[in-house]
């Protein structure tokens, strides 16, 4: 059998009235960090459920770590952090970690040792004996995250595991999945935040409204987007440098942020050109460099705008 | 199996140690000790006898007669017992209106004078005849009051006509002595000292205790299979437990904590039995009071029968309760939905009224082998009747059959329920549920 983490052949889901994942191939290898991205709704969580088999696809299959089981038998060895956080409000942490670990198969007096050291590692110490209700969101979201770590698992699933969070707290998290990735092990995380998931995945898949757009490593979609974008800075006149990026001769695509832009050469025209343009308008321009598109802007480029906001009904699923 | 019983302990733990539990552990004997202490300390306090004046308006010796009778009337044996009335008499031949009238102004007022009367009977010489004696009081609505009051004149009424009929009084007051009833009941064969009375006590105590521990743990299933829908940990559960794994975990865990709640009760039941004269002791009742206090013996085989019917019944409605907090996703549509469950329940112990009724009749047969009520009947029914072994475990199997049918059916919609949010489905989306696959 193959020797990926997590592969999924031809997979579909329909729920009542509309198809929330159609004919999804995908293979996630084993090690390193892969970034599930979409829009909202596009079908991410979905497709997660599917993984971890709380939900069952509708056709296709899904193999997991070689095809030993489904993602329930292999619970011991998968972790999983969903985007609904929740916990029994009325535990204590300690014991609920302990819980959390022992459905995974773990024995209480290891659960209890590994979830003091972790505990102790993300800063809950104090917290060991209060209620899970004691307890502020943040700190919820980062024992609810320990659980899913508990037992060591091989492949780590985490949907949005960054969202809701301080930025202290996102690094804490982002250091502790590195560090897995690090170790051998690999890591599935959904997010449709481009820059978290362009500083971390080594490679990615992007979905939109149920179906892959595109997957690959980093570097490879990159490239594949070719080497003709600008990244723009200026900090004179906006205005003036929004009516020169306007001409469709020279600029195919604007990603404007204000004082700063992304832009895509359009065919045939030469970056100098572009350059001079600038100049002689008097933009006041501090930034003019020839970069690799970002995530975002092949994001937006694949998805389109339109798709970047999923119809209503699909969300309540995804 | 392990993840299986890391659900039962959590189920467990959690639950045992609230405060809840405490209480509830502690005030349930509290409250079934003044249920059965409270009619020893009352008969020990109870100041005398009723007030009630008997407005004669007949002739001849009736008055007299029923006077004496009501004098007479004792609470409890009637060598030892108090007397239950005080009686006055008025004589009121001819003006019996106008005394029920300024009597009537007496009675039911919140701040009577002393002594006054709770009620008066009016003799005439038609209630005689035609049997119907009036009787105006505040107390009219206590059956039990009414029940000895009639049983007090039925006699004297009777006597009365024999008299004017020319019998002998002496061969009358023969006929008309009272019957007591003195009941003991045999089971297997042997006289278990219990009587009538504590035999359908201990029936009625544990046809009450399934019938609140269904209801009280039954929710509680319910409503933890909504906090985990809600706070949505179910997912991480799901994603480690299939739903049949999560249902059983949970059912066996509160209900064990339903049994360990039981088992405290038992054991201070016990307790208390065995020590019953030093705990009156405590309350400054003499050691006769303990003889007022009829404690039935619970023969082990029925206690055996009770335990596995309680484990049937909890089995089946837990599982109905863990589908109906499934299917919901706010507390206020549990209210709703867990209304067909409660029927069922409620249905049960009603049906303990007909089958002490006619603990052999046709219709308690037929309850035992419905699954949903047979818990309830069949114990009853064991512990007041002769109840055939046949009859038994044709009852126990077909509340077996009944009890894994709608665990399958329960745990179908569980399955389906537990990651479905929004509106409660209908009866024709949970059919649909049921059927996929």
């Amino acid at each position: 059998m193959s020797q990926a983490a997590i592969l999924l052949q031809h997979v579909t889901k329909r729920f009542a009235g509309h198809t929330a994942i159609h004919d999804l191939s995908l293979e996630v290898p084993r090690g390193g960090i892969f970034g599930l991205l979409g829009p909202n709704g596009a079908g991410k969580t979905t497709t997660i459920r599917m993984i971890l088999h709380v939900i069952t696809p509708d056709e296709g299959t899904i193999t997991l770590l070689g095809g030993e089981g489904t993602g329930r038998e292999l619970a011991h060895r998968v972790g999983y952090l969903p985007e609904e956080r929740g916990l029994y409000k009325k535990m204590r942490v300690l014991d609920h970690l302990i819980f959390l670990a022992e459905i995974r198969s773990l024995s209480r007096a290891e659960a209890r040792r590994r979830s003091l050291q972790w505990l102790d590692r993300l800063g809950l110490h104090d917290w060991t004996n209060h209620k899970v209700e004691d307890l502020s969101k943040g700190m919820q979201q980062k024992v609810q995250f320990i659980g899913a770590l508990l037992h060591e698992p091989e492949l780590v699933i985490l949907d949005e595991p960054f969202s809701g969070l301080d930025p202290v707290n996102s690094q804490v998290m982002k250091d502790v999945v590195v560090e897995i990735a690090r170790g051998g092990r690999t890591v599935l995380f959904s997010t449709h935040i481009m820059e978290q998931a362009e500083k971390m995945c080594d490679r990615v898949a992007i979905i939109a409204r149920g179906e892959k757009i595109l997957d690959g490593s980093l570097a490879e979609i990159k490239a594949g987007a070719g080497k003709r974008h600008v990244a723009l800075a200026y900090h004179r006149d906006a205005a003036r440098a929004a009516r020169v990026l306007e001409d469709r001769k020279l600029v195919a695509r604007v990603d404007d942020y204000g004082a700063s832009a992304e832009v895509e050469l359009a065919a045939g025209a030469d970056s100098d050109e572009l350059l001079r343009s600038l100049v002689t308008s008097g933009v006041g321009l501090s930034r003019f460099e020839i970069v690799e598109p970002s995530l975002q802007s092949i994001f937006i480029d694949r998805v389109g705008r339109d798709a970047a906001t999923a119809p209503a009904t699909e969300d309540a699923h995804a | 199996m392990r993840k299986v019983f890391a659900v039962i302990r959590r189920e467990f733990v959690t639950r045992v140690r609230t405060r809840a539990f405490v209480i509830s552990t502690i005030l349930g004997p509290l409250f079934m000790g003044v249920l059965i202490f409270l009619p020893v300390f009352l008969a020990g306090r109870e100041t005398g006898a009723k007030p009630i004046v008997v407005v004669d308006a007949a002739s001849g010796d009736f008055g007299d007669l029923m006077v004496t009778a009501l004098q007479e009337s004792r609470i409890g044996p009637s060598s030892t017992g108090r007397p239950r009335y005080s009686v006055q008499r008025v004589l009121a031949m001819g003006r019996a209106q106008l005394v029920a009238d300024s009597l009537t102004a007496l009675i039911g007022r919140s701040r009577g004078p002393e002594g006054a009367p709770v009620g008066f009977v009016v003799l005439t010489d038609d209630a005689l005849a035609t049997g119907a004696v009036a009787y105006f009081g505040s107390n009219v609505g206590s059956l039990s009051d009414m029940e000895s009051l009639r049983g007090t004149m039925r006699p004297v009424i009777q006597t009365e006509r024999l008299v004017q009929e020319q019998v002998d009084t002496a061969v009358v007051r023969r006929a008309t002595a009272p019957i007591e009833l003195q009941t003991s009941k045999i089971t297997e064969g042997k006289l278990t000292g219990e009587t009538g009375t504590s035999s359908f006590i201990l029936a009625y105590a544990m046809t009450f205790i399934l019938y609140i521990s269904l209801l009280l743990y039954g929710i509680q299933v319910m409503s933890s299979v909504l906090e985990e829908k809600t706070s949505r940990i179910m997912e991480v559960l799901s994603s480690s437990l299939s739903p049949f794994q999560l249902m059983l975990g949970k059912v066996v865990g509160v209900g064990s904590v339903g049994l360990f709640q039981l088992g405290i009760w038992a054991a201070a039941a016990l307790y208390l039995t065995a020590n019953l004269v030093p705990v009156l002791h405590l309350f400054h009742l003499s050691a006769d009071a303990a003889a007022d206090i009829s404690v039935p013996t619970i023969p082990p085989t029925l206690l055996i029968i009770f335990l596995v019917f309680f484990l049937l019944g909890f089995m089946l409605y837990a599982s109905l309760y863990a589908a109906v907090g499934a299917m919901c996703s706010t507390q206020q549509d549990t209210q709703q939905a867990q209304q067909p469950v409660m029927i069922g329940i409620v249905a049960g112990f009603m049906c303990m009224f007909p089958v002490l009724n006619d603990p052999s009749g046709s219709l308690a047969r037929t309850l035992s082998l419905i699954p949903f009520v047979a818990p309830f009947v069949t114990p009853l029914r064991y512990s007041i009747a002769p109840l055939p072994p046949g009859e038994l475990l044709l009852s126990m199997g077909a509340t077996l059959v009944g009890v894994l049918a709608i665990i399958w059916l329960a745990s179908r919609i569980y399955r389906v329920g537990i990651l479905a949010y929004g509106k409660r489905p209908t009866f024709k989306e949970l059919w649909s549920w049921v059927r996929t696959a």
